[in-house]
């Protein structure tokens, strides 16, 4: 029998999830098993976006955003085409065309096409409407086709726009940032400790308000505006205002709000979201939504031969014949852990397929051997992802739903409603910076905002990616941020248990029994006791042990 | 008459140095100047005579009878027997069938000794020893990146002037406590960084602005380095020059961690993005800087990946084969350095060659006088071989020297299973351990101050162990044992039992080996000579290792790519916590030989499970009362110890206990793949409050 001529692979994206999915996948490749041809729109290999902010404020080197191998891929036998576009899949055919009107036939297609930035309707900015428009052939154009920002407008996406946003903090301008969603929090809080001037506005009445509850974003306003960054809230922006250069080209003058106010800058960067790639998915008729349908195994609702991961993917249980059609729950996370989450999952599946062999099996270390049922929920895949504000010095995390409050009534438990009520713990102290909030389920975390305390996050994070159980008395978890966080630190270091030698484990009261015994000197306490005969490093303890006690009490 | 004689401590790899007096029979321990200690010992090291005139010492061999009960016999009659049922087992089912377990406490010369009375007169390949569920990581990550494995490649005292220390799951300040005082320096600087789940004696040692203490959950070392090596890279915080000159890997290590960001590694480990960026800068701070890893982050599946993330760090940053700053892991048993250079270990040879190597083969065949071809190959590693006892083809009959496995190797029982599958089970050691009460011989062997012989402490300085006093009667070298054995077998080559024979025929099988400790003798070693292997003949030996080159062909460090896998930690609900094992002061090891010490088992005569004040709270569990921890390999029950150093959502127990409070009984026997170290420090538990009535026998 002949050999089976090896599965081709096409992937179309070659950001972070794109790259790690190739990065997985190399084995079987290698093993001649299937073929893998990358299209990349971006010119450079690709990089790891999280980071462009930092990029773009001077933090990060260009090579701190590599995160892949291109060259080991190469030599893998992986085929990339970067500064290419596709503009159409044919699911008949089974080929992509390229921009260059080339077409490549493939068994498997993978979409990481990711997400553009949206670009709000401002008077001044052309905006574009891509639903049923194909992409352009021209890769660099991918986005920007026939409607590119004007000067001094940017909306931070890729290396181009990092640049643009560099020259403005590298020269001390004035930076407007709309819009205060994480990534805008991020940039203005990296380009004011740049040395820009960071101006940020939001028509919210909080800064992050998709992911943080009131108090959270009021503390985290607050954080910003310590940190040099003025915060516009309440301010929905309606225009933008140019001025003409010298050289006689029209540049980003002043953002013009609904209630008159006009801000200002040298640069404006739009930070509105951003929205799947997903013109290829729909022209090829394949579902969308807020990104492709893809079922819990990353395959297209319609063709169980094409696959979307990373932020294009919206990963929802197909409706069974005869549901209702309405649009289903959930949409990309919009953060790098599940998309990479998805790459690990999308090119183990695939191994195991090639290879013939089962997908991993399930570690000894679960509670199913324990009689524990599992996990509620199934966090693992795609729980409500947890969001970190990357910024040094402002500690923002939040996940779930942050919005019940103490005081919410209880729900009733009629109507066979068999859920636990929500529990909300909360800790507020804006004075200080801090704030937390904990909602729970059965003691087990649905959502939780963390301001201003980070080891308290950092606790929480991992309680809630777990689902783990909190400590009823919920103070355990706000004290790890406290100065008294040192169990026994900050007792009486005279007390009779009070350890003096670690070496030979010798308490206080050891010593105090050994002096009382006429034992006067740091040396003969050593021999009646052992203490300071190790190491050495307590004699100095011990003679302070030796005077407290030589003099009666007084008491 | 009194004599005095210069020695060092029989426990842990810092192998203090004492004076032992003997007066009519009596020994006294008193501390002796040396670089290590000056002068000082902890509270083992001050009682370690004790054992010596203990009751319960064995002091004829023992011989099991029919009816389960143990005889004496004479020496003759147990050699005999012992003989026989060797050349039996071979016989019957093939030399593989007969197996051999050491201890990284034996001295150089057994080490050495049981390695050939394995190959030449058993001739198995199935030896291995309990080392590998201590330095086995360590050991091949520094090999796979140096080329070489010595645990401190510089002195101890090295660490005196250093003004950063940061130690990676190590509690010195309870298992080698006089260590401690090489990290005043650090901590005068404010710079001693401890990483533990716990806050251990040594993680309180950073308190008062002596240092930090680094809190994660565990199991999430490997994260935490590349999130170091992150922030170093990305904050231009390494040394370009020293990664130019001296390492190969640095561009594949920079792509590599790029995906570990401070913010990420803080939600996988639990500690703060702030603490991990302050943490990096301060390694980068200059002033001399040490990395110092222990088996808390070494003993997982993921332990070689861990160490060698630390390793890369420490390149990364510059500071290997240097004279003030570098990376050295803690060995643990007293000869856990040497007892991993001289042929105790299944795919090695003295000098710590590879058996696999013709060359090394033919070497030291030559030295044994014996044929190349009639040395067997590579054994199986520690936790396979034991695994293999009972299995077809696996081990029939099985010698034990220096090891307590029913208590020390994981999953414990079905050790204890295993042991009591075999045909036949031989242990040497001075007491009856839980070990020794389930063999069929009991060979009693000589103590520490009653022998002659070579350790290598942890910074790779070989050492003597001086006789003190004289063995009982009754009680036997285990070198004189091999010589019989090894007769009565008709083995080929000479089982020499004076010490310092052996010790000049393991310096000729070790030249040009990359332990080489040819140019040593106990001549020179006596005459209080600071020898640090390598040692080749004609040299002055290596204090400090790799200051020129690394022992890769081409002089470079390997920055070798580790990548950390899917955590899997389950939901920490309803009981089910994260257990991990460790040390306590007052004990040894598995404790055969600390828990017969009137002193040490007085001040801790039990395990006790260590949880947090939260926990504790959650789970009814009061501090004193009794908890069952259970999971599908066994059942531990203790009391409890409620305190808040350790985190909410771990345990700790202590592995020293047998039996009911044995921690093992819990530990799984999954293994690294690259090491064969087995994971001890993150086992699912599920802890329970024991009701009143619930308490069983031990009330």
């Amino acid at each position: 029998m002949a050999e089976p001529a090896p599965e081709r692979i096409v992937l179309v994206g070659y950001g972070p999830v794109g790259a790690r999915f190739v990065e997985e996948l190399l084995p079987v490749v290698r093993a001649g098993l299937a073929t893998l041809t990358v299209v990349g729109a971006e010119a450079a290999d690709a990089y790891n976006r999280v980071l462009i902010a930092d990029y773009a404020v001077g933090q990060a080197g260009r090579e701190a955003l590599e995160v892949t191998d291109t060259a080991a891929a190469l030599a893998a036998g992986v085929s990339i085409r970067t500064g290419t576009s596709v503009t159409a899949i044919s699911r008949t055919r089974r080929t992509v065309t390229l921009g260059t009107g080339a077409e490549l036939p493939w068994d498997r297609l993978v979409l990481a096409t990711g997400a553009r930035a949206n670009v709000p309707t401002l008077d001044g900015v052309t905006r574009l409407r891509r639903t049923l428009m194909a992409p352009p052939a021209d890769a660099a154009t991918l986005d920007s086709a026939g409607a590119a920002l004007p000067r001094g407008v940017v909306a931070l996406r890729d290396l181009d726009d990092a640049h643009t946003v560099l020259g403005a903090v590298s020269t001390g301008g004035r930076i407007v940032v709309l819009g205060a969603g994480v990534l805008g929090m991020e940039l203005a809080l990296a380009a004011a400790k740049g040395g820009a001037e960071v101006c940020v506005v939001y028509h919210g009445e909080i800064p992050m308000n998709r992911n943080l509850d009131r108090g959270g974003g009021t503390v985290l306003a607050r954080a910003a505006r310590a940190a040099g960054v003025s915060m516009v809230n309440h301010s929905r922006a309606e225009s933008v205002l140019f001025h003409v250069d010298d050289d006689g080209a029209a540049r980003f003058d002043a953002l013009i709000c609904a209630d008159g106010k006009q801000i200002g800058g040298d640069l404006l960067v739009l930070s509105c979201g951003t929205g799947a790639r997903t013109e290829l998915a729909h022209l090829a008729g394949l579902p969308v939504s807020t990104g492709i349908l893809v079922d819990e195994s990353l395959r297209s609702w319609a063709d169980p031969a094409i696959h979307a991961i990373g932020d294009c993917a919206h990963v929802a249980v197909p409706p069974a014949p005869g549901a209702s059609l309405a649009r289903p729950a959930g949409g990309p996370a919009g953060l790098i852990g599940p998309g990479w989450r998805q790459a690990d999952r999308l090119a183990a599946d695939f191994t195991a397929r090639l290879t013939g062999q089962a997908p991993g099996t399930a570690s000894d270390n679960t509670p199913a051997e324990l009689g524990a049922g599992a996990r509620p929920g199934g966090r693992a895949g795609q729980a409500a992802a947890v969001v970190m504000l990357k910024a040094e010095g402002v500690d923002v995390v939040a996940a779930g739903d942050t919005a019940p409050d103490p005081w919410d009534s209880e729900p009733s438990h009629t109507g066979g409603c068999a859920a636990a009520p929500v529990s909300v713990s909360q800790w507020a102290d804006p004075e200080h910076g801090r704030y937390v909030k904990m909602v729970t389920r059965d003691g087990i975390l649905t959502g939780f905002v963390c301001v201003g305390m980070p080891r308290t996050a950092a606790e929480l994070i991992l309680l809630f990616e777990r689902g783990s159980e909190l400590p009823a008395d919920r103070s355990v978890l706000l004290r790890f941020d406290g100065p008294d966080d040192v169990p026994g630190a900050g007792g009486d270091a005279f007390a009779p248990d009070a350890t003096v030698c670690w070496c030979n484990r010798v308490s206080v009261g050891a010593i105090k029994d050994a002096a009382a015994a006429g034992n006067s000197t740091v040396a003969c306490i050593g021999a009646a006791t052992r203490a300071g005969t190790g190491c050495g490093g307590c004699k100095t303890r011990i003679g302070e042990v030796l005077t407290r006690f030589a003099v009666p009490a007084t008491s | 008459m009194t004599t005095k004689t210069a020695t060092h401590c029989p426990y842990c790899a810092l192998q203090c140095a004492m004076t032992l007096t003997g007066d009519a029979g009596s020994v006294t321990v008193a501390g002796r100047a040396f670089p290590t200690n000056r002068g000082g010992l902890c509270k083992k090291g001050w009682t370690s005579a004790e054992l010596l005139s203990s009751p319960e010492r064995i002091l004829e061999p023992m011989l099991r009878q029919p009816d389960g009960s143990f005889a004496p016999a004479t020496w003759d009659e147990a050699l005999d027997l012992v003989a026989a049922r060797l050349a039996d087992g071979r016989a019957g089912h093939g030399a593989d069938s007969v197996g051999v377990f050491g201890g990284g406490g034996l001295t150089n010369e057994k080490a050495y000794q049981l390695g050939k009375f394995a190959r030449l007169a058993l001739g198995t390949s199935r030896i291995d020893y309990n080392g590998r569920f201590c330095m086995s990581s360590a050991a091949a990550a520094g090999n796979r990146a140096f080329g070489l494995d010595r645990g401190l490649p510089f002195p101890v005292e090295d660490l005196d002037a250093a003004s950063t220390i940061l130690i990676l799951g190590s509690n010195v300040a309870q298992t080698m406590p006089p260590f401690i005082g090489h990290l005043e320096g650090a901590r005068a600087a404010g710079g001693l960084i401890v990483v533990d789940p716990r806050r251990t004696a040594t993680a309180r040692l950073t308190e008062n602005g002596a240092g930090s203490h680094v809190q994660p959950t565990p199991g999430t070392d490997l994260v935490l380095l590349l999130g170091l090596i992150n922030i170093v890279i990305a904050e231009n915080l390494i040394d370009l020059d020293f990664i130019d000159r001296r390492t190969v890997g640095f561009d594949e290590l920079r792509r590599s961690v790029g995906q570990w960001w401070p913010e990420r590694v803080q939600a996988q480990t639990g500690v703060p993005a702030r603490q991990l960026r302050d943490l990096a800068r301060r390694l980068a701070a200059g002033g001399g800087t040490y990395i110092l890893t222990g088996r808390g982050v070494e003993q997982h599946v993921d332990g070689t990946d861990t160490a060698t993330a630390a390793i890369n760090l420490s390149l990364i940053l510059g500071l290997v084969g240097t004279s003030h700053s570098g990376y050295g892991t803690l060995t643990g048993q007293g000869n856990g350095q040497g007892g991993r250079e001289h042929g105790q270990k299944c795919d090695q040879l003295p000098g710590y060659r590879k058996i696999t190597d013709p060359a090394a083969r033919a070497h030291v065949a030559g030295v044994w006088g014996v044929h190349p071809d009639s040395i067997p190959g590579a054994g199986i590693p520690a936790v396979e071989l034991l695994a293999s006892m009972g299995e077809h083809g696996g081990i029939r009959t099985l010698l034990v020297h220096g090891a307590n496995v029913v208590v020390s190797a994981p999953n414990a029982e079905r050790v204890r299973a295993g042991l009591a599958a075999l045909d036949f089970l031989v242990v040497c050691d001075f007491f009856f351990s839980e070990t020794a009460v389930l063999a069929d011989v009991v060979l009693p062997v000589t103590q520490w101050a009653e022998e002659d012989g070579t350790m290598t402490s942890l910074e790779g300085r070989v050492i003597r162990r001086r006789t003190a006093v004289a063995a009982p009667a009754g009680v036997r070298s285990e070198l004189w044992i091999f010589r019989e054995l090894a007769r009565r077998l008709r083995a080929p080559s000479t089982f020499r039992t004076d010490p310092a024979e052996v010790f000049d025929e393991l310096c000729r099988a070790s030249a040009g080996g990359p332990a080489d400790y040819s140019g040593l003798s106990y001549g020179l070693l006596d005459a209080g000579e600071a020898a640090y292997w390598p040692y080749p003949a004609g040299s002055t030996g290596t204090p400090r290792l790799f200051q020129e080159r690394f022992w890769h062909a081409d002089g470079r460090a390997r920055i070798h790519l580790v990548r950390a896998g899917a955590t899997d930690a389950p939901a920490q609900a309803g009981g089910i916590l994260t257990l991990i094992t460790g040390r306590l002061l007052e004990h040894y090891q598995s404790g055969a030989q600390t828990r017969r010490v009137p002193e040490l088992a007085q001040a801790r005569p039990e395990a006790r499970l260590q949880l947090h004040p939260a926990t504790a709270a959650q789970l009814g569990v009061a501090d004193g009362g009794w908890v069952d921890v259970t999971n599908s390999r066994g059942v531990v029950r203790c009391r409890a110890e409620v305190t808040g150093d350790i985190r909410h959502d771990t345990v700790f127990l202590p592995f020293h206990f047998p039996g009911e409070q044995s921690a093992n009984r819990l530990t799984a026997d999954t293994t690294d793949p690259v090491s064969g170290m087995p994971e001890f420090k993150r086992t699912t538990v599920r802890v329970r409050a024991l009701a009143d009535e619930e308490r069983g026998t031990r009330g």
